[in-house]
């Protein structure tokens, strides 16, 4: 069956002398892997389109069973380039992909992530600021995906934990811990309350608030750290990008 | 059910595994090998082991050679003080298809793609950057893929150049020659616009 849809590149693989195989996180599906018959080819019904994080309108026919979909045409609607001489928005990008890749499954549609990696994706290209919006992403993905760490009730009691001085996170327990529940729980990081409130305002996907909010460098990195060790828990092992993001 | 004999099975199964070859075109090239003369034959087996065993890359640029140099390198006649990076040798072979490129050559065999692990250390870019340190090139051309992997290559590398007196360029990028403006892409003539010379 003929389907359409809006998608971004994740990752293409050359197959054969022409073709691509590509994995593609498309706002209708979810994710999908597709072989491009000629995908390689200058001309030709993908007119180069199929480029990492390109976004574009593709047609492609649904295989019922485990194979491949079969990628008939893609419409570049923008491609992905990064401001100026500037590598971290690159990789930024990249880090996009890879968390979008690793953290879906296929066909398992989430328009509202696709909406925020779209967004992403345009901003980081427009050169804004990259910690913060990467931060904005990581977050406003986990709470879409359901998998945000619980910010202001004790992940083990569900008792509310009052945001103020240092607070007790539980990297493997997914969350806050409440002074009860901290003892005997493995790694589990002091959290400062200012780190916190960031997480939530950059987790609410609802406000734009989260744009005017000043973060100090000090939180900024405190809340880097945290999310660092939780994708990590959370995928089983260090996002490939992580030492990438973190040299500069 | 009769059974071919081991030795044609591995020869089957040996072709099966060449990129684009599947199970039927194995089997026909295998019986192409049984049927054509034995001298014929031995003549392919010698081409894959000469190549297996001769050809390694070039000290310098790292271009396929079958000695430590490649053609490219040992060949005085090339301008010496302009060098064009390319990411692998199909790419080199493909410019000097073009006929117009008189200069050097450094294949950094592949292009950084932190997503498939690669990095830059798995490159040949060290190499690279202690050829522009050591030499007196005028410039350096970027011929990576107009990808968004092979342009974050290509920057990653005009960075660690950007400490030499080097002049450091990027292949053109845009309209098609032969091609019409109506059918060309937005990104195709915002490049083509971007990259416009002088008449």
């Amino acid at each position: 069956m003929n389907e359409k849809a809006t998608a971004i590149v994740l990752r293409t693989v050359e197959f054969s002398e022409t073709s691509l195989v590509v994995t593609l996180f498309t706002r209708e599906f979810g994710k999908i892997g597709a072989l491009a018959k000629g995908g390689r080819r200058l001309k030709g019904p993908f007119e180069s389109a199929l480029d990492l994080l390109a976004l574009c309108r593709i047609v492609f026919l649904r295989k019922s069973s485990d194979a491949l979909d079969l990628l008939t045409e893609a419409k570049l609607l923008r491609r992905f380039r990064p401001p100026g001489r500037e590598l971290l928005s690159l990789y930024a990008g990249y880090y996009v992909a890879e968390l979008l890749g690793e953290l879906t499954d296929d066909d398992d549609p989430h328009p509202k992530l696709f909406d925020l990696a779209n967004e992403t994706l345009g901003a980081l290209a427009a050169g804004e600021p990259v910690p913060r919006r990467v931060l904005r992403f990581e977050l406003g993905g986990l709470r879409l995906l359901g998998h945000l760490p619980s910010l202001d009730t004790c992940v083990q009691c569900g008792t509310r934990v009052e945001a103020a001085g240092r607070v007790a996170f539980g990297q493997l327990d997914g969350g806050v811990l409440c002074t009860r529940c901290r003892h005997g729980m493995k790694q589990v990081v002091s959290v400062s309350a200012g780190a916190l409130r960031t997480m939530t305002q950059l987790a609410d996907l609802e406000s734009q608030t989260w744009h005017r909010i000043e973060i100090h460098p000090r939180t900024l990195a405190e809340t880097r750290s945290v999310l660092n060790h939780y994708f990590t828990n959370l995928l089983g092992r260090k996002p490939r990008m992580h030492q990438y993001l973190l040299q500069r | 059910m009769p059974e071919l004999t081991q030795s044609v099975t591995d020869l089957i199964d040996e072709f099966a595994k060449l990129p684009g070859i599947g199970k039927k075109s194995a089997e026909r090239l295998a019986y192409h090998v049984l049927r054509v003369h034995r001298s014929e034959a031995l003549l392919l087996a010698d081409a894959i082991r000469n190549v297996k065993e001769n050809v390694r890359y070039c000290s310098v640029c790292y271009n396929l050679a079958e000695e430590e140099k490649c053609e490219i390198c040992r060949d005085p006649r090339r301008e010496q003080d302009v060098l064009c990076v390319v990411e692998q040798p199909r790419d080199l072979m493909a410019l000097e298809q073009s006929g117009t490129y008189r200069g050097l050559y450094h294949v950094l065999l592949g292009r950084i793609a932190p997503l498939e692990g690669i990095g830059a250390e798995q490159l040949t870019i060290e190499a690279l950057v202690e050829r522009v340190r050591r030499r007196e090139f005028k410039e350096v051309i970027m011929a990576t893929n107009p990808t968004v992997e092979g342009d974050g290559t290509a920057l990653h590398i005009s960075n660690l150049l950007s400490e030499f007196p080097v002049r450091i360029t990027r292949l053109a990028r845009g309209i098609t020659t032969g091609s019409v403006l109506e059918f060309a892409n937005k990104e195709v003539l915002a490049d083509a616009l971007a990259g416009r010379q002088e008449f």
